[in-house]
């Protein structure tokens, strides 16, 4: 539907409208503002960037280098304390760095085997000290930036960030998961409109609390005050295996906010599907960069079962926010079959969470012991205790209540009880959250591992 | 391989110069010719939606700094709001004008991002001079969607809000790395380079 309110009277003489208005004049202004922007021809926005560093990102030299070499775009100088280099034992002693244009060079003493990381700083020609941080490895693989020398790890703020990204993933795929294998019906329209509010919040925050982890994570790996992180060169942690997740979620979300906005738009809800999938699917970047893939012992396996593992919670858990926030209150008529359908569709998720989680616990922590001797297998005892609670609380609505509403039976209390179900739901996320942050023990492994592993 | 910035810029300027002379057409012959092709009035706010969608990636993978990255975010955020805002208008899904602040706010953010983004006086080298003026052009140019709330008929708003999308593609077709005229202003600036 067009919306005619605002139309305009077509004028008889088309810009006698425009001059009499006063139009031409803002034309005047506004072209008088382009013409003197013409003139003064800008170069590429952007401080100094670093084009070409050597030896390179993560690089595995085969002899110590004499030198590093930073090419930049534009000319800069070092400043003191331009360029420290740290093996995993601390400073490899004082490193004098000087400008030459666009490059800066420093000369390095004898390094010895293993891995190293080098924190550097340059006077970008706009005025601005602009930073960097990265890795390479003499005769040895290099640490990944994000476990750089002086990166304490993941702070309680990492976790929050976390588990808040955990409940927008929930919002927007439990959602849509929802909407397309619980309720496939049309929704009357408060209905419609919730669920769209619940997803969009749910698929914004996803984004914008991605960029929040990893400017945090990257805040971690340069050790810089926030100042001087607003300049930080942040490529190498967009090479890194957390950075290509991040770009990957980032890119695969923003498409799922556009498929869900033009499914309200146009009331096509088969443009959710899309949206579904690919929220479906890039949620597997989490899985694809975390524990399940980079560990001692990581797999294909392993990667299936934890993103199998991350969408059978999404799926629950949204769901049961969109059961009770948009159902419950809005489409009573809608209650019983949108019960009965979710409890099957709960029945397969938590069957899916206890196999994938039981195969993960497996493989992360081999001994039983190591569920009370260990940091991670704490955690996850937490996580198990609050997963058995969810549970039981989730078979009691299989049990007891759905044979009730079968019979059109329905409590009032149901939906409290609902409410609690998916409060249960969100704090096993928070646990989840510390837990991803937190490292497994390590396994012993057919080689030794690298000398240049840093401890966190 | 990635495009030098200033290439992604000129693509840009030339989604902004379509987009500002769509609605520089609409104000010239108005708003009822304009939309006797119905798929005309979802032109201009499908191509502000569009070129935000196509923000992000310019977000992701342009990460040699957090300033720049965050200020990208912003862009591709208020772009997609401000055009989503209008689509809804235009479809009959929204229906108070008062929506239109959705396209001021994204206005009023993008200025600020310039402005914030850029720490030197305009005068400081060409970049910054370039800085401010897209910054202070969106923040004045956010008058012209204020305007379309209270008066949404008028032309001289519609054409002040057409050229102001004109006024930023030039100042983007403007990132070029040929033929200085300004040159390095404040000798704090640095040598001339590239």
């Amino acid at each position: 539907m067009i919306s005619a309110k605002n139309a305009a009277h077509f004028p008889r003489e088309l810009f006698v409208p425009l001059l009499r208005s006063g139009g031409l004049r803002a034309a005047g202004f506004a072209a008088a503002a382009a013409t003197a922007a013409l003139l003064f021809p800008a170069q590429a926005f952007a401080h100094a960037t670093l084009e070409k560093v050597s030896p390179g990102y993560r690089e595995r030299v085969p002899s110590s280098p004499r030198t590093l070499v930073f090419r930049f775009d534009q000319y800069v100088k070092a400043v003191p304390g331009s360029v420290r280099v740290y093996s995993p034992q601390g400073s490899v002693g004082e490193i004098r760095a000087r400008s030459d244009g666009r490059h800066m060079k420093a000369s390095l003493p004898r390094l010895a085997k293993g891995g190293y990381t080098v924190r550097w700083h340059a006077l970008s020609g706009d005025g601005h000290v602009i930073s960097g941080v990265f890795t390479f490895g003499v005769r040895t693989a290099a640490p990944p930036v994000t476990e750089a020398f002086g990166a304490s790890g993941p702070t309680t703020t990492e976790d929050v960030v976390r588990w808040i990204y955990f409940l927008a993933l929930a919002l927007v795929v439990g959602g849509l998961g929802f909407r397309l294998l619980v309720v496939r019906g049309p929704l009357t329209p408060r209905a419609e409109k919730r669920f769209f509010i619940l997803t969009g919040i749910g698929v914004v925050a996803t984004i914008d609390v991605g960029i929040a982890a990893f400017i945090l994570r990257a805040e971690d790996a340069l050790q810089l005050p926030f100042g001087r992180l607003l300049y930080g060169d942040l490529s190498p942690i967009a090479h890194s295996r957390f950075g290509a997740a991040f770009i990957a979620m980032t890119l695969g979300f923003a498409l799922v906010a556009a498929l869900l906005f033009l499914a309200w738009l146009a009331d096509r809800t088969v443009l959710l599907w899309p949206a579904f999938l690919l929220g479906l699917a890039f949620a597997s970047g989490l899985s694809l960069s975390g524990h399940s893939a980079a560990d001692a012992g990581s797999s294909w396996k392993s990667e299936l079962a934890d993103w199998a593992h991350l969408s059978a919670a999404c799926l629950w858990i949204g769901g049961l926010v969109q059961l009770a926030f948009v159902v419950w209150p809005l489409m009573p008529e809608a209650r019983r079959a949108a019960f009965l359908a979710f409890s099957r569709l709960a029945t397969v998720c938590v069957g899916v969470l206890l196999l994938a989680g039981v195969y993960l616990s497996i493989l992360r922590l081999p001994h039983l012991d190591d569920l009370w001797t260990t940091g991670y297998g704490q955690v996850l005892l937490v996580k198990i205790a609050l997963v058995s609670l969810a549970f039981a609380w989730g078979g009691l609505h299989k049990l007891v209540v759905v044979p009730a509403v079968a019979q059109g039976r329905v409590g009032g209390r149901l939906r409290r009880s609902l409410m609690g179900e998916s409060m249960v739901g969100m704090a096993v996320l928070l646990v989840a959250a510390i837990l991803v942050n937190t490292n497994p023990p390590a396994r012993p492994t057919p080689s030794p591992p690298a000398a240049t592993s840093v401890q966190r | 391989m990635q495009p030098p910035p200033e290439h992604v810029h000129w693509l840009f300027a030339t989604g902004f110069l379509l987009l500002g002379l769509c609605l520089l057409a609409e104000a010239v012959v108005g708003t009822e010719v304009w939309r006797r092709r119905p798929w005309r009035a979802y032109l201009w706010p499908g191509l502000a939606f569009g070129l935000g969608v196509f923000m992000w990636p310019v977000m992701v993978f342009f990460t040699s700094s957090t300033l720049h990255m965050l200020a990208h975010g912003v862009w591709a955020q208020v772009l997609m709001l401000g055009g989503a805002t209008e689509l809804a208008l235009v479809r009959g899904k929204l229906q108070s004008s008062w929506w239109r602040l959705g396209m001021t706010s994204a206005f009023v953010v993008s200025g600020a991002a310039f402005l914030v983004h850029e720490q030197n006086s305009w005068l400081f080298q060409r970049s910054s001079f370039l800085h401010h003026l897209l910054g202070w052009t969106l923040l004045a140019g956010a008058v012209f969607p204020l305007a379309r709330c209270v008066r949404p008929r008028s032309q001289a708003v519609a054409a002040g809000f057409a050229l102001t999308f004109v006024a930023i593609a030039v100042m983007l077709y403007c990132d070029r790395d040929v033929a200085p005229v300004f040159g390095h202003i404040s000798p704090q600036a640095g040598t001339p380079h590239r």
